[in-house]
């Protein structure tokens, strides 16, 4: 029941967006017919700021709704469009305690850093500090992180790039093995396919 | 008596034989040296030749390896001295981007949708900018719009960086111009109108920034002995206009040459409040 009404809300969502991408494309064709170029200009951003969250909640519909025993959060689901140094953001959390936590940026500006980790072995190395390596997830190359929070417990976080959006998958007091095993289970084809 | 007469004789007679001998050695030797050093001239003649003939190779084997270097750079790949570049082409049509985008969107290609908008962004961009380009007077106090130093450029979609450059020149002054739509450039200017140390530069002397106003803007203007003066003007929210001007004899010539631009007619066309 509650995954059917995450869907229509879901549905409800995209159609909206779908009508204001049409009204934003219909007035930056007039006013770019009428010559106010930057009328025209600040339309066509608003029908990308909606592009943006049709694909946001596109990519909404393809993340599993449980992982293992955590059942996701449908308070927490949020697509933010944002215009200019951050893309859009896709974030949803998992478990009573948010354990685990699900994001995915557009544009991100670690993207470089990151990139040049995973694709250069001798920066790799001397980056590595013990707490982090380099892994594969579904064939995408990413970088595992591990981190002792202060209430005694591990965290584990998974970070992959996907062309400029970056993928960070977070789980709470866990194993390197076990936040592996759930990472798999993400349908990353289908959101690399969307953001892309 | 005889003996010395016959002594004198011989002795005459080897005195005259020591004579012609030593009168034909002094020829040979005379002779032997003429040829000697007419050799040794030759030789060294040859020998100069040789030096000149080797001295010139190694001139031209240099020339030619300057040459060699000149066309190579020195990581010894050659470097690019020909080809005719990118034909220019007209921006993307506008029209054309937001249809395929409509289409795109209306299949579910949404990552096709948002690229044709990002073109149909960029050819707006371009096509406001080449309009601000346009109407930038032609001559500033004396100095002629160099037209094949007109740029409009716009790197990112979304109004974050699109830079007009025009350039005016005359004998070796140089007036450029920049218009940028840049929030991070515009943040910094305004940072500087809320620093009260730009005024105290160098415990009061040799003021090189200072506040001022152009048009009723406010701006600031700096001076750099290699640099020239520098004026910036913050425009709307987020744009700014940028004069360099390398050798302007004074503060007022880049202030009258400032005045000739019309600072309100390139806001309003870059969508500016």
């Amino acid at each position: 029941m509650k995954n059917l009404i995450i869907a229509v809300l879901i549905m409800i969502a995209t159609g909206t967006n779908a009508q204001n991408f049409t009204a934003d494309i219909n007035s930056a064709k007039s006013s770019y017919s009428a010559g106010k170029l930057e009328d025209a200009h600040f339309s066509l951003l608003q029908a990308m700021q909606e592009v943006d969250l049709i694909i946001g909640n596109e990519v909404m519909k393809q993340l599993p709704v449980k992982i293992d025993a955590y059942a996701s959060n449908a308070g927490d689901d949020n697509v933010t469009a944002n215009v200019g140094f951050v893309g859009t953001t896709i974030h949803r959390s998992y478990g009573p305690e948010k354990n685990i936590d699900l994001s995915i940026i557009g544009n991100s500006p670690l993207i470089t850093t990151l990139n040049a980790f995973l694709s250069t072995p001798l920066l790799g190395g001397m980056m590595s500090n013990g707490n982090n390596k380099i892994i594969k997830v579904q064939g995408y190359k990413g970088q595992l992180t591990k981190d002792a929070a202060a209430n005694g417990q591990t965290n584990y976080t998974i970070q992959v790039p996907v062309g400029s959006s970056l993928i960070t998958f977070t789980a709470k007091n866990t194993t390197d093995s076990q936040i592996l095993t759930w990472a798999n289970t993400l349908p990353l084809p289908q959101i690399a396919k969307l953001i892309q | 008596m005889l003996q010395r007469t016959l002594a004198i004789h011989l002795t005459e007679n080897l005195n005259q034989n020591d004579m012609q001998l030593f009168k034909k050695l002094i020829l040979l030797i005379l002779l032997a040296g003429l040829v000697n050093s007419s050799t040794e001239a030759q030789f060294l003649k040859k020998l100069k030749d040789k030096v000149n003939s080797a001295l010139n190779k190694d001139n031209n084997s240099s020339n030619n390896s300057n040459k060699n270097t000149q066309s190579n750079s020195s990581s010894g790949h050659p470097s690019n001295t020909r080809g005719g570049g990118l034909t220019n082409t007209p921006p993307p049509d506008v029209y054309q981007q937001i249809t395929d985008a409509e289409k795109s969107q209306a299949s579910g290609n949404y990552s096709d949708a948002r690229y044709s908008l990002q073109q149909a962004l960029m050819s707006i961009e371009l096509q406001i900018g080449r309009q601000i380009l346009l109407s930038l007077p032609n001559s500033v106090n004396g100095l002629q719009k160099d037209t094949m130093q007109n740029r409009v450029m716009s790197t990112q979609w979304g109004w974050n960086n699109l830079s007009i450059q025009s350039v005016y020149k005359k004998g070796d002054q140089q007036l450029t111009v920049t218009i940028g739509n840049s929030g991070i450039y515009a943040g910094l200017v305004n940072m500087y109108f809320n620093s009260a140390y730009v005024q105290t530069e160098n415990n009061g002397k040799d003021q090189n920034a200072k506040q001022t106003k152009v048009k009723g803007y406010k701006a600031i203007i700096t001076y750099d002995q290699s640099r020239g003066y520098t004026l910036l003007v913050p425009i709307g929210q987020s744009s700014m206009i940028a004069w360099e001007c390398v050798n302007f004899a004074s503060e007022q010539d880049v202030m009258n040459a400032a005045d000739a631009f019309d600072i309100d007619g390139i806001k309003k066309m870059l969508g500016e409040k």
